[in-house]
């Protein structure tokens, strides 16, 4: 399994048009509805904002991975979203955050889709990955570099 | 060369456990330090240390944000973090684990 098998050009938003953390977690969440796989997005936003209070997934190197495991999804969900201008986001580094996955996984996650949200977490750390998505300029263009994650 | 074996694991075992594997493998190649580490996220245990891994280690680096079973490492060094402070600060945590063995 790839990420491409979940993820298509519809799960990427490359303008964010928030300016805080929990301002993006819903913006994030709303575009992960529009699949029509979540049965609460109150509740899934909530489970997400949960998760975040736990320990910020600001990571530092410009990315956010908000993420839960939730009840309010039925099948596993990633959407990619780009700020240009970045967001606070409580970062390790204190620095904006540019690059958000928002990850969610039902209860029961299906191992394979987590497989490859482990790779994707793997790949994030590496600089040359976080440049092509900074500097790509479609969402075709995205979609071309999150191919390549599996 | 210094062996270090390590294991990672966070509260919901989707992010933070694979990147802070992933800074320690490669901070730890730049660093001239030999590692293995396990994870343990939601897909369970992978890159499981063995018995003989754990004997021929200088140290246990353990970067668990949550409770797991530490029954193999008795006897061993242990050098206990965050994945959150891996992920900001792979070098310092690794320069941290050498001075301690």
């Amino acid at each position: 399994m790839r990420l491409e098998d979940f993820m298509d050009i519809h799960d990427i938003k490359l303008n964010l048009e928030s300016k805080t953390k929990t301002e993006v977690i819903k913006e994030l969440a709303n575009f992960m509805n529009q699949k029509g796989n979540i049965d609460d997005l109150e509740a899934l936003t909530q489970d997400v904002l949960n998760r975040e209070a736990l320990g910020t997934t600001g990571i530092g190197l410009k990315i956010a991975m908000p993420h839960a495991k939730t009840a309010h999804i039925k099948v596993p969900s990633v959407v990619f979203g780009r700020s240009d201008d970045g967001i606070e986001f409580d970062s390790l580094d204190g620095e904006k955050a540019h690059l958000f996955f928002l990850i969610c996984i039902p209860e029961s996650g299906v191992n394979l889709h987590l497989k490859v949200l482990a790779m994707l977490s793997r790949s994030l750390i590496h600089e040359s990955f976080r440049n092509e998505l900074l500097e790509a300029r479609n969402v075709d263009d995205i979609i071309n570099i999150l191919k390549r994650v599996e | 060369m210094k062996k270090i074996v390590a294991v990672t694991a966070c509260p919901t075992g989707i992010a933070h456990t694979y990147m802070a594997a992933e800074l320690l493998e490669l901070t730890a190649k730049k660093m001239n330090v030999l590692i293995k580490v396990e994870t343990q996220g939601a897909i369970g245990i992978e890159n499981a240390l063995t018995d003989n891994d754990i004997d021929f280690a200088d140290i246990v680096l353990l970067a668990c944000d949550i409770q797991i079973d530490e029954k193999r490492f008795i006897d061993k060094k242990i050098f206990r973090t965050t994945t959150t402070e891996v992920i900001a600060h792979p070098k310092v945590v690794i320069a941290n684990v050498l001075q301690k063995i």
